[in-house]
């Protein structure tokens, strides 16, 4: 995917560099993406229910909360990890500190922040609560009152 | 009533460390204005005129009255001594410095209560019926499942940043004192030819500048999937909401472009998955768990030959202002907390704390607020309401305008709000004054009169007998009319009478409005009958004319 000229890649959990293409882009190829070894970049306005017969052929989806008020990502998130089952890498991508329990706990399993968090103690924000009132992709490490 | 046990207050304490250090971040210039703006909407803060304004949540509109007391306390140690009860069962203080909140918020996490969600993009403090487990004819006492619902919305992993605010209402009786159709979501407990106990929804209501009607969406949702329907319908709102237009943010917006027919496939088709999520069932050990918390503490009262006093001022007061409850030996007594001279649902926190000492006296320490502004004691015994006017009457809070066109409703309007385009307030005063005969009000019997600063319509002036919305043209304020709205039989919008009136002449337009009502009605009739039965034209020939 090209965007601002550049190329977007991702370092997978693995340490591999993976090109990122958009969902459109995905979808025309798959075969072709598949040997590629490319990755899929959501947007908020990204439609997923069109990775959805393909999902489990993508080495990387990486899901884009650039926007701090748009929370589809967070659907998203959860259909790709609790109702499709995908089992590989999410990655979310520019990410903000104040929002990484609730990209976590919708499925996301890996983060890129901001820049501007770089000095930011991640901690307060991914663990902020000890306890949750509601089902999730991701419950680890609270405890379930519901 | 239920009490927070030691989970939810722990909830409580991290959310307010989260914010504390979110707004230290704020003032050392690590977090900007916009994403600080959002995060302490969440936490109930407003930035208004003159200060920031805190909106604190009463969870489905119950208090005790060690929480009235630290409201009181809240009142006076961060604010101006006073508190604002608003028609969504909050309450909200006008003068908190910044820099206080994180300790205020922890006074108040002491005693169960919290600003979480009472604004910003996200699932609000639900609605419910201020009577709820009180009255005969209720198909269910909704609290257990507001409570239940309460939890489930609280910090949603999914559904935390929403195109727009989401408000929630939960029925339980055959009337319907929560005004369900003008939520984004409306839920009505109902029984379906089984005898089974479920729920019917309606979507897409609302006031604002559009006031729509929520259409119903589904009959009958079985109470075992209620979380299940809830998700679906937020996750068609999170993912199909319109972001890209402000002015149709809201979900309604949503429903009417997609019509109820199609906007209930789109629902069911995600509705599909949920309901077979074991973990999305709701919890009906806990449901069971919570019925006992909230157990009527009260049992039937044999009084005997018990008779009442009687005394002019006391029935007049009792006529407007006591409910019978479903328990013998039992009333339902409101307090109005709209008084002549003051602004509507204000109350000093010498009052918070005299109302809190009488209902620890005579209705077992429990409160409820109403979107009418007032507070309901829910047990009073039949042989000790004498008494407890006698005592509110000293203390001035005997106000017999309950439900008269003196009990005006009104938000707190350009004096306070930073959104309003016209005041309220002095308006509503200034009806109370034109009304201030008891014999007259009486006369004139039930009517209400709804008053909004702006069109985001916090007065709920939509849905009142004689609603009024101020506007601003040319630097002068001026208010629409809008006539016959209601929501406790069947919910309709106000008709808008015509053009609007300045506010020098609102109050006499008011008058004649009652004159015509006054002049047309028979036997019988309340306001909204003789408005269907005569229509719009006798009025608007009277204003306008």
């Amino acid at each position: 995917m090209v965007e601002g000229g550049e190329m977007i890649s991702v370092v997978n959990e693995q340490g591999d560099t993976i090109e990122l293409i958009s969902v459109n882009e995905w979808v025309a190829d798959i075969d072709g993406n598949v040997e590629s070894g490319n990755g899929v970049v959501v947007t908020p306005d990204d439609d997923v229910e069109l990775l959805r017969e393909s999902l489990h052929k993508i080495p990387i989806i990486a899901l884009d909360f650039v926007n701090f008020d748009n929370g589809r990502g967070y659907s998203q998130a959860t259909l790709i990890r609790k109702r499709w089952n995908y089992s590989g890498e999410i990655r979310g991508i520019n990410a903000h500190l104040d929002q990484l329990q609730f990209m976590l706990r919708s499925g996301v399993s890996t983060y890129d922040l901001q820049e501007q968090y770089k000095d930011s103690n991640e901690h307060d924000y991914s663990h902020g609560f000890s306890i949750c009132y509601q089902a999730a992709a991701n419950n680890a490490n609270m405890k379930e009152k519901f | 009533m239920y009490q927070y046990n030691v989970d939810d207050t722990a909830f409580l304490v991290e959310r307010v460390d989260q914010f504390e250090k979110q707004l230290h971040r704020h003032l050392a210039g690590e977090l900007d204005g916009a994403k600080f703006r959002s995060l302490r909407l969440r936490n109930g803060l407003y930035m208004e005129l003159h200060a920031h304004m805190l909106r604190v949540a009463i969870p489905y509109g119950i208090l005790n009255t060690e929480q009235l007391r630290a409201l009181a306390d809240v009142a006076d140690k961060y604010d101006r001594g006073f508190g604002h009860f608003t028609t969504r069962q909050n309450i909200q203080y006008n003068w908190i410095e910044l820099p206080e909140i994180a300790n205020l918020l922890r006074d108040l996490s002491s005693v169960g209560m919290h600003a979480i969600q009472t604004s910003g993009k996200a699932m609000r403090n639900i609605t419910a019926d201020p009577f709820s487990g009180l009255t005969k004819d209720e198909v269910e006492d909704a609290r257990p499942y507001c409570e239940l619902i309460r939890r489930w919305f609280n910090i949603h992993p999914e559904f935390s940043w929403l195109p727009s605010k989401f408000k929630m209402a939960i029925n339980g009786a055959k009337l319907d004192e929560t005004a369900l159709q003008i939520h984004d979501l409306g839920l009505k407990l109902v029984r379906n030819d089984a005898g089974e106990l479920g729920f019917a929804s309606y979507v897409g209501g609302g006031l604002g500048a559009a006031p729509m009607i929520g259409p119903e969406i589904h009959s009958f949702i079985p109470v075992e999937d209620i979380i299940s329907y809830l998700e679906s319908v937020l996750r068609v709102y999170n993912l199909k909401g319109r972001r890209d237009n402000l002015k149709r943010l809201r979900i309604k917006f949503l429903v009417r472009e997609h019509g109820a027919v199609e906007f209930a496939r789109l629902v069911d088709e995600d509705w599909q998955y949920g309901k077979n999520d074991p973990e999305l069932k709701l919890n009906m050990a806990e449901l069971e768990k919570l019925k006992g918390d909230f157990a009527l503490p009260i049992e039937p009262l044999d009084l005997g030959d018990f008779k009442d006093t009687i005394d002019l001022n006391y029935s007049i007061w009792k006529t407007n202002n006591v409910r019978a409850h479903k328990v013998p030996g039992y009333s339902i007594v409101n307090i109005s907390l709209t008084q002549l001279g003051t602004a509507p649902g204000d109350a000093t926190s010498e009052q918070m704390r005299m109302i809190s000492d009488l209902a620890d006296k005579y209705s077992l320490s429990e409160l409820r607020t109403t979107k009418r502004q007032n507070l309901v004691f829910p047990y009073v015994r039949n042989d000790e309401v004498h008494a407890l006017w006698q005592a509110l009457d000293k203390s001035a809070l005997a106000s017999p305008h309950q439900g008269t066109l003196a009990h005006v409703v009104a938000c707190p309007g350009a004096d306070y709000c930073d959104l309003a385009k016209a005041v309220s307030i002095p308006i509503a005063q200034q009806v109370q004054q034109r009304f201030d005969d008891i014999d007259k009000l009486f006369n004139i019997g039930p009517i209400n009169i709804n008053i909004s600063g702006c069109e985001n319509s916090c007065g709920h002036h939509h849905i009142a007998d004689i609603g009024l919305l101020g506007l601003k043209k040319n630097e002068e304020e001026f208010y629409q009319i809008t006539l016959a709205g209601e929501t406790l039989h069947e919910t309709a919008i106000g008709r808008k009478l015509g053009r609007s009136i300045s506010g020098t002449e609102v109050v006499d337009a008011v008058e004649d409005i009652v004159n015509i009502y006054l002049d047309n009605r028979e036997e019988g009739e309340n306001f909204v009958d003789v408005f269907k039965r005569i229509g719009i034209a006798p009025f608007k020939e009277k204003i306008y004319g």
